[in-house]
């Protein structure tokens, strides 16, 4: 067997050559782009469904959040009327009660004092008998003559709103 | 699931050993059947096999088989990166498969523009194949690369897509462009047409031929010099290469490794820049414009 020349054309190995060329290509296209370039779409499609998904999801939870925002906002001005409510209310509960106490105490205090002038009265209407008695006594012996309380009467309470005034 | 598994492995190991067969293969072949030479000689590819066929006999030749053998290991590697490849799961070696794909479409719309998309395997196949043959004399074997009928061949289909490109427009618009810019330089845009392929193929072949050249002149002018300086040395040992060990593997690194797989991008980049430039891109999608218009109209 003998070798080539340095430079050596042979149209056979040309062609050969060029047709090597166009199967390399046409195995890489098939082999190896191919199959590359269906990953890359498939996990393309994959990635947009994801992001489609999670897309949604913060739509849905930005509008949940506005929705609860609001709601708590209302409920914010909602608490606050409540509690002015309230507070009026109670103020005018407070007030009531207090009045009622008030007038009440007055009126324990002015029967009190109604009372107690009442005693007082009574006290010394019963005293002004006891002096009567005593003094009727006192008059009886001293007279020896027994005094009838009732005929003289007139006499001795002047007598004793004279001692009264006096003293 | 196991199983499958294993399945899977062992169907992975079998497109691996196939990518590492074929340049076992050219191994066994050249030390079968091509003489022994001590390395200081500059030949052409060996001839394993001739037919008689019109015009000029066909020759199977060391290049041949060789170019062949990168195709086969380089279809079983696409097999072994593309295989059991899915959306979910990304292995290593998906990874590597898509970021070659990548790379090459990048490459490929940077340089032609987003209508030659289509290109990208077709210029993975030039690189790839044009590297690996030049790298096959790392291996010790014939790069198909220096055999100029190889390199032709492609140079041959790229002058072929240029004059389909520059056809797409219509031959008259064609033949017209050789009259510019003044009718009389006719002449020269036809050289300078023809001038293409062949300086694309005489750049590429000469580049690692070149390379061969020098590499069998140093590993003669190291023999010298081991002869010179060792040869006293009794028995063997004054006929042992010493100084053609070890030096001529970094050389090695810029004429092999370097010069392959820079005239390989120089070849594709070359084939890129040429067919997207022929292509009047305007003037197509003007003249599709008004036929389109013509069709609705009528």
């Amino acid at each position: 067997m003998n070798t080539l020349d340095i430079i050596s054309i042979n149209i056979w190995q040309i062609i050969i050559s060029l047709c090597n060329l166009v199967i390399l290509f046409l195995l890489f296209k098939k082999l190896l782009f191919k199959p590359v370039k269906n990953m890359i779409a498939e996990r393309q499609a994959k990635v947009d469904k994801e992001l489609d998904l999670a897309r949604q999801a913060m739509e849905e939870a930005e509008n949940d959040r506005t929705l609860w925002q609001n709601r708590l906002d209302h409920a914010e001005d909602e608490a606050g009327e409540i509690i002015k409510k309230a507070v009026s209310k109670a103020d005018r509960k407070s007030e009531t009660i207090i009045s009622t106490a008030k007038e009440r105490a007055d009126g324990i205090v002015r029967q009190a004092k109604l009372e107690a002038e009442l005693e007082q009265k009574r006290s010394e209407e019963g005293i002004k008998k006891e002096i009567v008695d005593l003094s009727s006594i006192l008059t009886g012996k001293m007279l020896k003559r027994e005094i009838n309380t009732d005929d003289h009467r007139e006499l001795i309470d002047e007598f004793i709103d004279e001692i009264g005034e006096i003293s | 699931m196991s199983k499958s598994n294993t399945r899977f492995k062992i169907i992975d190991i079998l497109l691996l050993v196939m990518t590492i067969l074929p340049p076992v293969a050219g191994i066994v072949l050249k030390v079968l059947f091509v003489p022994h030479s001590d390395g200081i000689e500059i030949t052409g590819a060996h001839v394993f096999a001739s037919l008689d066929l019109p015009l000029m006999p066909l020759i199977i030749s060391e290049a041949q088989i060789n170019s062949w053998l990168v195709m086969i290991a380089l279809a079983f590697f696409c097999l072994y990166l593309t295989h059991g490849i899915r959306a979910h799961v990304d292995t290593k070696r998906a990874v590597i498969a898509e970021w070659i794909v990548e790379t090459i479409e990048k490459l490929v719309t940077e340089n032609m523009g987003e209508y030659f998309r289509g290109f990208a395997p077709f210029i993975c196949s030039i690189l790839a194949l044009s590297a690996f043959s030049s790298l096959m004399s790392l291996l010790g074997l014939f790069p198909p690369t220096s055999d100029l009928n190889v390199v032709a061949g492609w140079a041959l289909l790229v002058f072929f897509l240029i004059t389909y490109y520059k056809m797409k427009c219509g031959p008259l618009h064609y033949l017209k462009s050789f009259g510019e810019p003044v009718p009389f330089l006719a002449p020269l845009n036809i050289i300078s047409e023809v001038a293409t392929p062949v300086s694309m193929a005489f750049r590429h072949y000469g580049n690692i031929l070149s390379g061969t050249v020098i590499s069998v002149l140093i590993a003669a002018a190291l023999q010298g010099l081991t002869n010179l300086i060792f040869g006293n040395l009794p028995g063997i040992l004054g006929q042992f290469p010493f100084l053609r060990i070890g030096i001529p593997a970094v050389l090695s690194i810029y004429f092999d490794v370097f010069s392959g797989c820079l005239q390989a991008f120089i070849f594709a980049m070359l084939t890129m820049l040429y067919i997207g430039g022929a292509f009047p891109l305007e003037d197509y999608l003007k003249k599709k414009a008004a036929k389109t218009e013509k069709r609705l109209n009528t």
